[in-house]
C-alpha cells in the first residue's frame, strides 16, 4: 500500500520492470532489495522480513531478474526452489485422495503447478507466474530440467479454465457449479498461455476477457486484461486509451496497481520483459 | 507376590510414558479465555434493505453498553466475491449504517476493513459490490487487508499446529472489532457466521487468493486459532437476505429479514444457526469456540429484540452437512 512502510515483493516487482533500467538509480536499489531479500533456500519472500520458507514471489522476482543479467547464481539458486515447488496434490497421496475420497472439486490431479506457499494446492497465478519465470532459466541446461514443469504447469491451466472460458483463482468447477471466471486472474493466465494459441480454452477465455473489458472500471483488472490481449495479438488500443483518459493515478492508493497500470500503458516494451 | 525393584522401575517408567504421550490431548489448546459469565445478544427486524436502517441500527447498538468514546473502530464485511443475483457478500448499507451509528456512540475513527478470499482486484469487487460509491459518499475509508502492513503474531490457541500469523497492522491498532457477516452455509465449514468471517483478516499477499493454508490446517482449526488471536468485540450479522444451500458463493437467497448483534460471537454465531435452523452443538467451530470464546447455550445468552423463532424449514445445506439441520 501506499503509505505502507513495509516492502512487498510483488509491487516492488511489478515496479522494477515499469520503471525500467533506464531509471538507473531507483531500479538499482529494488534489483539490490531483491538480492538482499533472497532466502537461504534459494526462494524469495512475499515481504521484507516475512518467514524463510518461500513463497509464490520466487517466480515473480526471477522475471524481475531476468532482464538483469548479472545476477546468475542469485537466479539458479531460485530457479532450483522454484522447481521443487509444486502443489500439494502433486504428491501420490493426495492424488488418490482426490480420485477417491475428495471429488467435490473437479480437476485432474496429475495436472499440477505451483502454490502460493509451501504445503498447499496449486493455483492459477502462482501456476502462471512460474510459467513466465521458468521460460527464461538463468543457464540454458536449465531448460531442459524445467520442460516437466511447464508442460504440467500448462496442463493445469488447461484443466481448470472455467467452462465458459476464463479462469477463477483454482478451479472451474466446485460442487458441480461452474465458478465465475475474474478478468486479472483470466489475464495472468492467458499470458503465461500466450504460446498456446490455438487451444480451445485459450481461444475462449480471450473471447470472454475481450467481452468483459467493455464494462470494466477497475484499473487493476483493466490493465492486466490489456496485457494479455496485446500478448496474443488483439487491438489493445481503445482499451488503453480509456485507461489513459479515465483512470487518475492519483486516485490509485495501491503501488502494485499503478505500476501494472504503467505496464500496460508501455505494454509492447512490457510484454518483452514479462513473456518473451 | 511382591513387586522387585526393576519391575517397580519399569512400570514407573510407563506409567510416565504414558502420561507425557497422553497429557497433550486433555491440555486445552487454547491460552486464553475471552467467555464472559453471560452474553447478550439482540434480533433486529429488517425485511428489506431499501427500509431505513440507521436510526434502528443505533437503537439496537443502545441495548448494549457499548464504549467507543475515543476508539478506533474497525467493521469487518464478508466481502468475498461478486456474482450478480447471489447474496454473497454483506450488504453495504449495513456496513454504512454501522458506521454511522459508531460515530453517533463516539468513536474517534470508524473504518472499513476486508481481505477479500477468492477476488485479488479489491476496487473491482468493492465497485461491482456497491461499497465503493457508498463508502466514498460518508468518507468512511477502506482498508485492504490483504496488502496492508504485517505484525507477526503468535496465535492465542494451537487447534492447527501454526504457531503464528502475521496480520494487518490495521487490525492490531484496532480498538473495536466488529465482525460483519452475511448469514450463509458453507460447504466446507457448515455456516459461515462471525467466526469464519475473521478468516477475511489473514492477508492474501502472504498466504495467497485464497488462504489455502487455512483450508490445509483445518477450516474449523484455523477458525478457532484466528479466532483467539483476533478479537471481535461486537457482531452485526447480515440476515435479512441470507444464503442457503451450497454457499459461501453459490447457494441461493432465502430470506430471513433480520440483523443480528451481540457482544460475543459465539453466542451470535449460536443464535444465527438457531435462526437457521441449525444445532449449534453440532457445529464443530461453535461447539469447541463455547469453552474459551463466548457462550453457545441458550441459558447464558440474553436476548433482546425481537422473539428467535426457528424456521420451519431448516435451511437446505450440502449432504456432508446433512447432520447440522434440527430435524
Amino acid at each position: 500500500m501506499a503509505g505502507c512502510s513495509q516492502t512487498a515483493l510483488e509491487p516492488t516487482v511489478y515496479s522494477m520492470l515499469a520503471l525500467g533500467p533506464d531509471l538507473e538509480k531507483n531500479y538499482q536499489r529494488a534489483v539490490q532489495c531483491l538480492l538482499d531479500c533472497q532466502n537461504p533456500n534459494g526462494s524469495w519472500p512475499s515481504f521484507i522480513g516475512d518467514d524463510p520458507e518461500g513463497a509464490w514471489t520466487t517466480a515473480l522476482a526471477l522475471i524481475a531478474l531476468a532482464n538483469h543479467r548479472g545476477e546468475a547464481r542469485s537466479r539458479c539458486r531460485g530457479f532450483r526452489w522454484l522447481l521443487q515447488s509444486a502443489g500439494k496434490e502433486s504428491s501420490w497421496l493426495w492424488r488418490w485422495k482426490f480420485r477417491t475420497a475428495d471429488r467435490h472439486v473437479r480437476f485432474d490431479s496429475d495436472k499440477f503447478g505451483w502454490p502460493w506457499q509451501p504445503d498447499t494446492n496449486s493455483w492459477v497465478v502462482p501456476t502462471a507466474f512460474a510459467i513466465l519465470a521458468l521460460r527464461r532459466p538463468p543457464r540454458s541446461s536449465a531448460l531442459e530440467q524445467s520442460e516437466f514443469r511447464l508442460r504440467r504447469g500448462t496442463e493445469m491451466l488447461l484443466d481448470r479454465v472455467c467452462p465458459g472460458g476464463g479462469w477463477n483463482a483454482g478451479n472451474g468447477i466446485v460442487y458441480g457449479r461452474a465458478l465465475v471466471p475474474h478478468p486479472d486472474d483470466t489475464a495472468v493466465a492467458l499470458l503465461a498461455l500466450k504460446d498456446h494459441p490455438h487451444e480451445p480454452a485459450v481461444k475462449t477465455s480471450l473471447a470472454w476477457l475481450a467481452d468483459n473489458t467493455s464494462t470494466m472500471s477497475a484499473p487493476w483488472s483493466l490493465a492486466w486484461s490489456a496485457l494479455a490481449l496485446a500478448a496474443h495479438s488483439r487491438c489493445v488500443r481503445r482499451l488503453l486509451s480509456s485507461l489513459a483518459d479515465h483512470v487518475r493515478p492519483i486516485d490509485i492508493r495501491d503501488n502494485a496497481t499503478l505500476a501494472v497500470l504503467a505496464l500496460a500503458l508501455d505494454c509492447e516494451r512490457s510484454l518483452t520483459l514479462l513473456t518473451s | 507376590m511382591g513387586i522387585t525393584r526393576r519391575e517397580l522401575l519399569v512400570g514407573g517408567a510407563a506409567v510416565a510414558a504414558g502420561v507425557s504421550v497422553s497429557a497433550p490431548f486433555f491440555q486445552p489448546r487454547y491460552r486464553i479465555n475471552r467467555r464472559p459469565r453471560r452474553s447478550r445478544v439482540a434480533l433486529l427486524r429488517l425485511e428489506d434493505y431499501s427500509r431505513p436502517i440507521d436510526e434502528m441500527l443505533f437503537l439496537g447498538l443502545c441495548l448494549f453498553p457499548i464504549n467507543v468514546q475515543g476508539k478506533t473502530v474497525l467493521l469487518k464485511p464478508n466481502l468475498v466475491d461478486y456474482i450478480p443475483g447471489h447474496a454473497i457478500n454483506t450488504h453495504h448499507r449495513l456496513v454504512v449504517a454501522a458506521a454511522e451509528a459508531f460515530r453517533r456512540l463516539g468513536a474517534r475513527k470508524v473504518l472499513v476493513g476486508e481481505g477479500a478470499g477468492h477476488q485479488r482486484d479489491t476496487q473491482l469487487l468493492l465497485s461491482e459490490s456497491g461499497y465503493e460509491q457508498e463508502l466514498a459518499l460518508d468518507s468512511i475509508p477502506f482498508v485492504d487487508l490483504n496488502r496492508d502492513e504485517l505484525l507477526h503474531r503468535p496465535l492465542g490457541a494451537s487447534y492447527t499446529g501454526l504457531n503464528h500469523l502475521w496480520l494487518p497492522r490495521t487490525i492490531l491498532g484496532s480498538d473495536f472489532i466488529v465482525s460483519m457477516p452475511k448469514v450463509k452455509t458453507h460447504h466446507w465449514s457448515g455456516v459461515t457466521l462471525s467466526m469464519k468471517n475473521m478468516f477475511g483478516v489473514v492477508p492474501g499477499q502472504k498466504y495467497g487468493w485464497p488462504k489455502n493454508i487455512l483450508h490445509w490446517r483445518g477450516i474449523h482449526e484455523s477458525i478457532l486459532d484466528v479466532c483467539a488471536t483476533v478479537p471481535i468485540h461486537f457482531v452485526i450479522a447480515d440476515g435479512v437476505m441470507a444464503m442457503e444451500g451450497d454457499g459461501p458463493l453459490n447457494g441461493s437467497p432465502r430470506p430471513l429479514g433480520t440483523v443480528v448483534l451481540a457482544d460475543d460471537p459465539v453466542a451470535a454465531d449460536a443464535t444465527c444457526a438457531r435462526l437457521m435452523g441449525l444445532e449449534p452443538d453440532r457445529i464443530p467451530h461453535i461447539q469447541e469456540a463455547a469453552r474459551f470464546l463466548g457462550n453457545s447455550l441458550p441459558a447464558l445468552i440474553d436476548q433482546g429484540g425481537e422473539v428467535l423463532r426457528r424456521p420451519e424449514v431448516p435451511f437446505q445445506v450440502v449432504p456432508e452437512f446433512q447432520h447440522i439441520r434440527a430435524l
